[in-house]
């Protein structure tokens, strides 16, 4: 019963005058009802909540969150389970947010955030302030878990023009993001959700979270055929379903992955460049994605992002054999300064597209070397101090460059 | 004398892999300073001092200011086949601690800092070719930056382990 209610609650927190206010799961949520989708059961109570936030008057509804008299038994049980469980459902302040990170101790944090630029500043400010002494043992051990909208995210060694179609990602509505962490591009849409471990440098240890991942899986779904593949990432029979990163720094590290729940996976093709494309040639040191087939996570019962994040959490819990504290990170709430600072950064020209390793390029009878962005040789010393990205929009500008190159 | 046969056998061995495997593991936990190659010759005296850091960098410093910043055997090691290694650039001023650079090696960017302040002349270039370089070799050939120090002193200074203290702090790790 409290299932059925808690299922649609986590799309969106309401954050009054810059202020978080407790998120409770039954009342506070304004849900939109497909009225084919409704149960009699729940008409009334369902009905109430469209009477509750159809009214402009916010204070009240929140009032009344506190006024358990003319709640539903179904609400009041939530409410008693949420008091309860104070730490399930709570969206923290900013300030708080900097308490959790940079005291000692393990938590779970899951992002209410779809942006791709906000999560991964985030992941970030988790993982930079993160205490990691030298003298004790280390007992912080962080799980984070956010959804990105739409976005094709490359490692960040990686040449953006030679691994993405990036016209045709703009134009399907795929932002473009370069992360810290190093390997390969990958698709991400709403049905795809994060996961990040973090733990110390010395305990870092590629495949541990992914056996961890694989056995959560393999108990909850007996019979089931998921696996580590060779390169320690997670195979559904013989199909990715998960691919891996990782960043070491300042004595931490992170496993960060993708897991494909029920993502849109035939709207991923022609986004990611095959390994070659005809006519033209790269060289340089950057690093080359490894093309996999891929698939959802909701063919073997998983049916959507919540159910693979609570799964991990709990194996997560009993793992570390600690009842850890879960917290909700909203955008607006949550965004100081260091954040907003390092999302400014991820969203920069300079990083997404000055930032990778030094290439040539053969096209069309020219070969351009560009060092960090800037197109440093040429034949003809044809744009040379101009930007590779301003270089490459002016030549698709001209119309006589009508080829069928792909840059 | 005989750390140095190792070590250069280490090298043919990968490149040739015929090494008996004693002599192999023995040259594979070295994380002394290999002392045929250039931060190790750059003067003839060699070396004044060579230190490390917790973040596993080794530093080599030379009479004259000079010295030479890479990764330690245990951190190649424990981070598998390097390939890229980001070089940091020439002239940039680095206080200790800075961003130096970062080795990639199976999906994972690992970043490299500055142990102590002072000035890059040159990043190694031949990395750019040959990142592994830094799994060969991490104490020789493969190092990542040669540095103007802004105080020959700061080798002294406490942050920095000898090759013992390093040794002795890795197997307290683990």
């Amino acid at each position: 019963m409290l299932r059925i209610i808690r299922t649609k609650a986590l799309s969106s927190v309401p954050c009054l005058k810059g202020r978080c206010v407790r998120y409770y799961v039954g009342t506070q949520t304004p849900l939109e009802l497909n009225p084919a989708a409704q149960d009699e059961r729940y008409a009334d109570l369902n009905n109430m909540y469209t009477e509750m936030f159809a009214g402009d008057d916010v204070k009240s509804s929140v009032a009344r969150n506190k006024d358990k008299e003319g709640l539903s038994e179904i609400d009041q049980l939530n409410a008693e389970i949420s008091e309860t469980y104070d730490f399930m459902a709570k969206p923290i302040s900013g300030q708080e947010l900097e308490q959790i990170v940079k005291s000692p101790g393990r938590f779970i944090l899951k992002s209410l955030s779809n942006n791709p630029y906000y999560n991964l500043a985030l992941e970030d400010y988790v993982f930079l302030n993160t205490p990691a002494p030298r003298e004790s043992p280390f007992s912080s051990e962080r799980l984070l878990f956010y959804v990105n909208d739409k976005c094709v995210v490359i490692g960040k060694n990686q040449n953006p023009w030679r691994e993405l179609f990036l016209d045709e990602c703009s134009k399907k509505g795929y932002k473009f993001v370069r992360r810290k962490s190093g390997g390969g591009a990958v698709v991400h849409d709403l049905g795809n959700v994060n996961y990040s471990y973090l733990t110390s440098r010395d305990l870092f240890r590629r495949e541990y979270f992914n056996k961890q991942i694989v056995r959560w899986l393999t108990q909850t779904f007996p019979g089931v055929n998921v696996s580590l593949s060779p390169r320690g990432d997670i195979n559904l029979v013989n199909q990715k379903v998960s691919g891996s990163a990782f960043k070491v720094a300042k004595g931490k590290s992170y496993h960060h992955g993708t897991m494909l729940i029920n993502a849109d996976i035939t709207s991923f093709s022609g986004l990611l460049k095959p390994e070659c494309l005809e006519g033209i040639e790269w060289s340089g040191g950057s690093i080359e994605s490894v093309r996999s087939r891929v698939a959802n996570l909701s063919q073997m019962g998983v049916e959507n992002t919540d159910e693979f994040v609570d799964l991990c959490s709990e194996g997560f819990k009993s793992l570390m054999n600690e009842n850890m504290p879960v917290y909700w990170a909203e955008e607006s709430c949550t965004t100081n300064a260091e954040i907003l600072k390092t999302i400014r950064h991820l969203q920069s020209d300079e990083w997404l597209y000055d930032s990778g390793p030094n290439f040539t390029v053969s096209f069309l009878g020219r070969t351009i070397n560009v060092e960090k962005g800037i197109i440093k040789d040429s034949t003809n010393s044809e744009g040379v101090g101009s930007h590779f990205r301003d270089y490459v929009s002016l030549l698709k500008k001209n119309k006589h460059f009508k080829t069928g190159i792909e840059i | 004398m005989i750390r140095t046969c190792a070590q250069s056998a280490l090298r043919a061995s990968s490149r040739f892999s015929a090494i008996s495997p004693r002599l192999f593991l023995r040259a594979q936990s070295s994380n002394a300073l290999t002392k045929t190659q250039l931060p190790f010759t750059f003067s003839k005296a060699g070396p004044s001092l060579v230190k490390y850091t917790s973040q596993h960098e080794w530093i080599a410093a030379h009479q004259d200011g000079t010295a030479f910043v890479g990764i330690t055997r245990y951190a190649a090691d424990a981070l598998g086949d390097a390939t890229y290694i980001e070089l940091p650039e020439v002239d940039s001023e680095l206080e200790a601690g800075d961003s130096l650079g970062s080795v990639e090696s199976v999906k994972s960017a690992s970043e490299v800092y500055q142990p102590l302040a002072g000035t890059v002349l040159e990043g190694n270039e031949s990395l750019n070719d040959t990142p592994q370089l830094i799994n060969e070799d991490p104490m020789g050939e493969g190092w990542i930056a040669k540095v103007r120090l802004n105080d020959l002193a700061d080798m002294n200074g406490e942050e920095l382990m000898s090759l013992e203290q390093y040794e002795e702090s890795l197997k307290e790790d683990h």
